[in-house]
């Protein structure tokens, strides 16, 4: 007992910051992201509860890193690409810069989405974020899908958006993606016993995701 | 046989104390001691701080090449009687890396030192005087980077006749 007692006091003491616990530890996919209030560059006040219903892209960066400005533009392309299907990127910045440097280097860069100011806490909240870039990527319901630390190729990012697009309150499950095929390969077969010429395939059939 | 087992209760304390620490943290950058520094009164001497940065890291340099870039700078707090009269730092190194192939960057890596020159004030007793300070620095690795830190940086000075 006394060395359970012991191993608990070490890891209690691990999770305790100067700032409060840290929320997530270890494996966070499908843990509900912690809610946080940040203001913005233009000094409005944002919740992530605010984006309950939409996939979020919640990226961690700072204006002193250079692997985060590679990915940038990257997610500048997907909030564009992604946005009708309800995609919502969000930036929280970890700077010790001024919100006005900040708001320069973002307008420098073409950001065309909500630059945050972090704080110690959100970084607490989210496990001690220590490495930047750091990105989560949370499902419509608020749970997190994945995790992402370090610079990566585009196309895992992208892969990672679209798994998140479909995950959470909407998920694409296995008996459902059945369901889509099946109803595909029927309306082809109905097409192909009709007169040649006529296209009259359903927006649903038609539809590849 | 009670004596024999006696040191497992301090070693699992010493275990628990040592998973306390925060795994995340990495020693980007270590100092070297510095060697007993005598200086008379009213002179001067060149004390070379060493330093030695993580294999997998590199840190920027004293002059980056973006001003958004945080520099290695090192900063000493010294007694009335001694002042620091320069610090040099060493060039760093243009290098580029997978997360700017295009861009590079002016950084350190392996071993740096730093100069400063101390100066003991004609007149100052003969003694030990502590210099204390912290080398502040920002560390990437291949592809992420790390929050700025401070590195404890001390010494003494131990001025003679």
């Amino acid at each position: 007992m006394a060395i359970m007692a012991m191993l608990a006091f070490g890891k209690y003491a691990r999770q305790e910051r100067k700032h409060g616990p840290i929320k997530l530890v270890g494996n966070v996919q499908g843990v509900r992201a912690p809610d946080f209030t940040l203001t913005s560059l233009d000094g409005s006040k944002v919740k992530l509860s605010d984006f309950r219903g939409k996939a979020v892209l919640l990226n961690f960066w700072a204006t002193w890193c250079p692997p985060c400005k590679v990915e940038m533009p990257w997610f500048e392309e997907l909030q564009k690409q992604y946005g009708k299907d309800g995609l919502v990127v969000l930036g929280v910045a970890m700077d010790d810069s001024e919100p006005a440097s900040i708001a320069k280097f973002a307008s420098e860069m073409g950001v065309n989405y909500p630059l945050l100011l972090g704080t110690d806490q959100v970084s607490d909240d989210y496990g001690d974020v220590q490495y930047l870039p750091t990105t989560f990527y949370i499902a419509r319901d608020g749970t997190i899908v994945d995790k992402m630390t370090g610079l990566l190729e585009r196309k895992d990012i992208e892969d990672a958006v679209r798994k998140t697009l479909n995950a959470g309150a909407h998920p694409v499950s296995g008996q459902q993606n059945q369901a889509r095929a099946a109803n595909k390969a029927a309306a082809m077969k109905a097409l192909e016993a009709k007169e040649p010429g006529r296209d009259e395939l359903s927006a649903e059939g038609n539809t590849d995701r | 046989m009670k004596l024999r087992f006696a040191w497992i209760f301090p070693a699992l304390l010493l275990t628990g104390c040592l998973w306390a620490q925060n795994l995340n943290d990495k020693p980007f950058v270590i100092m070297a001691p510095v060697g007993n520094v005598q200086v008379r009164a009213g002179a001067t001497k060149d004390v070379s701080l060493d330093f030695r940065i993580g294999s997998e890291f590199h840190i920027n340099s004293h002059m980056p090449k973006s001003p958004l870039l945080i520099p290695t700078s090192l900063k000493l707090i010294v007694p009335a009687s001694v002042i620091i009269a320069d610090v040099k730092y060493p060039t760093g190194q243009d290098e580029s890396f997978p997360f700017s192939p295009d861009e590079k960057l002016n950084v350190y890596s392996g071993d740096f030192s730093i100069d400063a020159l101390v100066k003991v004030a004609a007149g100052t007793a003969a003694g030990t005087y502590p210099i204390k300070g912290e080398l502040r620095f920002q560390a990437c690795d291949h592809s992420a980077c790390y929050p700025p830190r401070n590195l404890p940086v001390q010494f003494q000075v131990t001025v003679v006749k």
